[in-house]
C-alpha cells in the first residue's frame, strides 16, 4: 500500500467535500433562445426582444391548470397570468440577460422591467416573448456590445436556436452586425475562470452556469452620428 | 470490502446491460420524428416549428465534458417525452422504454450533484455504518423521494385541481423544509460527536465504560480493518501496549485492552433506527424535480400511471447510484484506516476526522442549501 494508492482511495472523500457545490448545477429546464437586438435610427441599442422556447416537460408543468375555459386550447389570454409571473420573477435573476460594453467600463448595463410580454403555446411547447429596454441606449460603434444569456445557477439551460438566434431589428440596421461568440473548447486560458467557478459554486451565489453563457456581440461600422 | 467489490460489479453489470437495451430501444424510435406525436394530434393548423437548440459549448476540457453530459441529458429527456407519447399507440414497448430511460436518466442525474448523495455518503462515513446499512439507507431515502413526488403531484393536481405553478411552489417549500431538517440532523450529529470527543479527553474512564457497553452489544463485525478476524485478540493486545506506552495517565487494567479500539469508533456511534430515520426522512421529503416534471408531463398525456412507474424507476437508479457512492466513501475510510496499520493514534484520528468531518459537511450543506432556497422564487 503506497501513499498514492491511499490518495486514490481517499478521492471519494474529497469528492464529498466539493459535492455540495453545484447542488443546483444541473439543468431541469431547457430554453432555446432567439433574440432581436433593437436599434434606433441612430444605431443605438435600445433593448432586447427575447423569444424563449421551453422544453415539453417544463411546458406541461407550466400550463397545467391554466386552460380556464376548458376548451382544450391554451389561448394567449389564458397564459397571460403565467407570462406576468414569469417576467416579474425574472427581475430577481437579472432577466438572465447580461449586457456589457467595454466603452461603458465593462460593467453590466442596467435593464428596465420587461414590456410587451406574452406567451404562446404551439406544438406542445411554449414560448415566452418579452422586451427588455436598456435603461440608457448603448452605442455599438466603438467597442462591440456584448449580450450574454445564461442562468448562473444553471437550473435553466439556455441555448441559442440553430436558426436566426440573434437578429437586428429597427428601422435601419445597415452597417451593423450581430455575431455569436462560441467558447473555444481547446482553450487552456480558462484556468482562472474554472477555479473561480469551482469555488463560487460552494455558495448559494453559484456561477456554474456562466461557462455555458450564450454570447452575442453587436457592432456597427458606419459613422452614423 | 468484498461486499463492496461485489456490489460495484453488480452495479456495473446492470448499468452496462441497461445501456445496451436502451440503445436498442432508442434505435426503434429513430423513424419517429421528435414532433410526430403532435402532428398526429388534431389541432388548428399552424406554421410554427419549434426552434432547435444549438449544442452546448463551453471553454476548456472540463467545459467540454460538462457540455457533453448536458447534451446527453437533454436528448435523453426528449426521448423520455417521446416514449411517454408512444404509450398511447404501443403501451407495452412504451412503458418498458420509459422505465429504462428513467432509470438511466436518474443514474446520470444522481452521479451529478444533489439527490441526497452528499448527505447519505457523509452520514455513513460519520457513523459506524456498514456497506449493507449504507445501501439500505440509500434505498429508503430514494423510495421516499419518489413517494413524495407522486403524492405531491397526485394530491395537488388530481385531487385538488391545482395548477402546475402551485405544484412548483409546494415543491420549493418541501425543498426548504428538507434542507432545514438536513442542517438540524448535521447539527445534532456534530454536537453529539463533539461531546464524545470532549468527554474522551476530559473524563477518559467514563468513556471507557460506555465504550465497553457498546462493544458488548455486538459490534465486532465493525472491525477497523477487515482482514484477520482470527487474530483479533492478539492484535488488540499489541495495540494496547502501544497505547499504554503513550497514554499511561489513563490508569486502567490490561483487561480493558479492547476498549481502546472501540473508544474511537464509539465516537461514531452504533447503528440505530432512531438515528437513521431523521436522516432518510430529511433527504426523502424533498421530491425530485426531474420526477415531478415527468409525472406532470405523463399526467397531461392522460397517462399518470406511466409517470408513477417512471418515478419509481428513477428512484431505483438514484438508490443504486447513491448506494454505490456511499460504498465508495466507506471504502475510502477503510483504506484510510488500513493505511495506519496498527497505529492506534492514526486510527483514532481517522475516526475522529470522519465523524466530525461528515457531520460538518451535512450541517454546512443543509445551511447553505437552506439559505439558497430562501432566495427569490424562480421564474421557471
Amino acid at each position: 500500500m503506497t501513499i498514492r494508492h491511499a490518495l486514490w482511495g481517499l478521492a471519494p472523500l474529497l469528492e464529498l467535500l466539493v459535492a455540495p457545490s453545484p447542488a443546483t448545477a444541473h439543468p431541469h429546464v431547457w430554453a432555446t433562445v432567439r433574440s432581436d437586438i433593437l436599434l434606433d435610427t441612430n444605431h443605438q441599442i435600445t433593448g432586447i426582444r427575447h423569444a424563449w422556447t421551453f422544453d415539453e416537460f417544463y411546458t406541461a408543468m407550466a400550463i397545467e391548470g391554466l386552460d380556464t375555459n376548458k376548451d382544450g386550447i391554451y389561448s394567449k389570454e389564458e397564459l397571460q397570468p403565467l407570462a406576468k409571473v414569469n417576467v416579474e420573477s425574472l427581475k430577481d435573476f437579472d432577466y438572465f440577460t447580461f449586457v456589457y460594453s467595454e466603452d461603458e467600463g465593462d460593467k453590466m448595463l442596467p435593464l428596465k422591467p420587461p414590456i410587451d410580454y406574452w406567451i404562446d403555446y404551439d406544438k406542445s411547447v411554449l414560448t415566452l416573448h418579452f422586451t427588455l429596454p436598456l435603461e440608457k441606449p448603448v452605442d455599438p460603434h466603438g467597442k462591440p456590445v456584448q449580450v450574454d444569456v445564461y442562468d448562473p445557477s444553471f437550473f435553466v439551460a439556455f441555448s441559442f436556436a440553430t436558426e436566426k438566434p440573434v437578429t437586428l431589428a429597427g428601422a435601419d440596421t445597415k452597417g451593423c452586425a450581430a455575431e455569436i461568440i462560441l467558447p473555444d473548447p481547446n482553450t487552456t486560458a480558462d484556468y482562472k475562470a474554472l477555479t473561480e467557478s469551482f469555488f463560487s459554486q460552494l455558495g448559494p451565489n453559484s456561477n456554474f452556469g456562466s461557462q455555458f453563457a450564450q454570447t452575442a456581440t453587436i457592432k456597427c461600422k458606419d459613422s452614423h452620428l | 470490502m468484498r461486499i463492496a467489490a461485489g456490489l460495484a460489479r453488480v452495479v456495473l453489470f446492470a448499468g452496462l446491460s441497461l445501456l445496451f437495451v436502451a440503445t436498442a430501444a432508442r434505435a426503434e424510435f429513430k423513424p419517429i420524428s421528435p414532433f410526430a406525436a403532435t402532428e398526429v394530434a388534431p389541432g388548428p393548423p399552424s406554421a410554427f416549428a419549434p426552434p432547435t437548440a444549438a449544442p452546448f459549448q463551453a471553454p476548456g476540457p472540463f467545459g467540454r465534458v460538462f457540455a457533453w453530459v448536458f447534451d446527453k441529458q437533454q436528448s435523453l429527456q426528449r426521448t423520455l417525452a417521446m416514449s411517454v407519447k408512444s404509450l398511447k399507440t404501443d403501451p407495452l414497448g412504451g412503458a418498458l422504454t420509459l422505465a429504462l430511460l428513467s432509470f438511466i436518466y436518474s443514474v446520470l442525474h444522481a452521479v451529478g450533484p444533489g439527490h441526497g448523495k452528499t448527505i447519505i455518503s457523509s452520514y455513513v462515513i460519520a457513523n459506524e455504518e456498514t456497506v449493507r446499512r449504507g445501501v439500505i439507507i440509500s434505498f429508503i431515502a430514494a423510495g421516499l423521494q419518489a413517494l413524495s413526488a407522486v403524492l405531491l403531484v397526485g394530491v395537488l393536481l388530481i385531487a385538488l385541481g391545482a395548477t402546475g405553478l402551485q405544484v412548483n411552489a409546494w415543491s420549493n417549500q418541501l425543498e426548504s423544509i428538507s434542507y432545514a431538517m438536513i442542517a438540524l440532523v448535521g447539527l445534532y450529529l456534530l454536537a453529539g460527536q463533539l461531546r464524545s470527543v470532549w468527554r474522551r479527553w476530559q473524563h477518559a474512564p467514563v468513556t471507557v465504560v460506555a465504550a465497553r457497553d457498546a462493544h458488548g452489544l455486538g459490534d465486532h463485525h465493525h472491525h477497523h480493518t477487515h482482514h484477520d478476524h482470527h487474530h483479533h485478540h492478539s492484535r488488540e493486545g499489541h495495540e494496547h501496549h502501544e497505547i499504554h506506552g503513550r497514554h499511561d495517565h489513563h490508569h486502567h487494567s490490561p483487561g480493558d485492552a479492547c476498549d481502546h479500539m472501540v473508544d474511537a469508533r464509539q465516537l461514531a456511534g452504533p447503528f440505530s433506527w432512531r438515528k437513521v430515520i431523521p436522516v432518510v426522512f430529511s433527504v426523502g421529503i424533498r421530491p425530485c424535480t426531474g420526477a415531478i416534471l415527468v409525472l406532470v408531463f405523463a399526467l397531461t398525456q392522460g397517462l399518470f400511471w406511466a409517470g408513477v412507474a417512471a418515478t419509481f424507476a428513477m428512484a431505483l437508479g438514484t438508490a443504486i447510484t447513491v448506494a454505490a457512492l456511499a460504498t465508495l466513501a466507506l471504502g475510502s475510510r477503510e483504506l484510510a484506516l488500513k493505511l495506519g496499520g496498527t497505529n492506534s493514534t492514526w486510527t483514532n484520528m481517522v475516526w475522529s476526522t470522519c465523524a466530525i468531518g461528515g457531520a460538518t459537511i451535512i450541517l454546512l450543506f443543509g445551511v447553505l442549501m437552506f439559505t439558497a432556497s430562501l432566495g427569490p422564487a424562480r421564474p421557471f
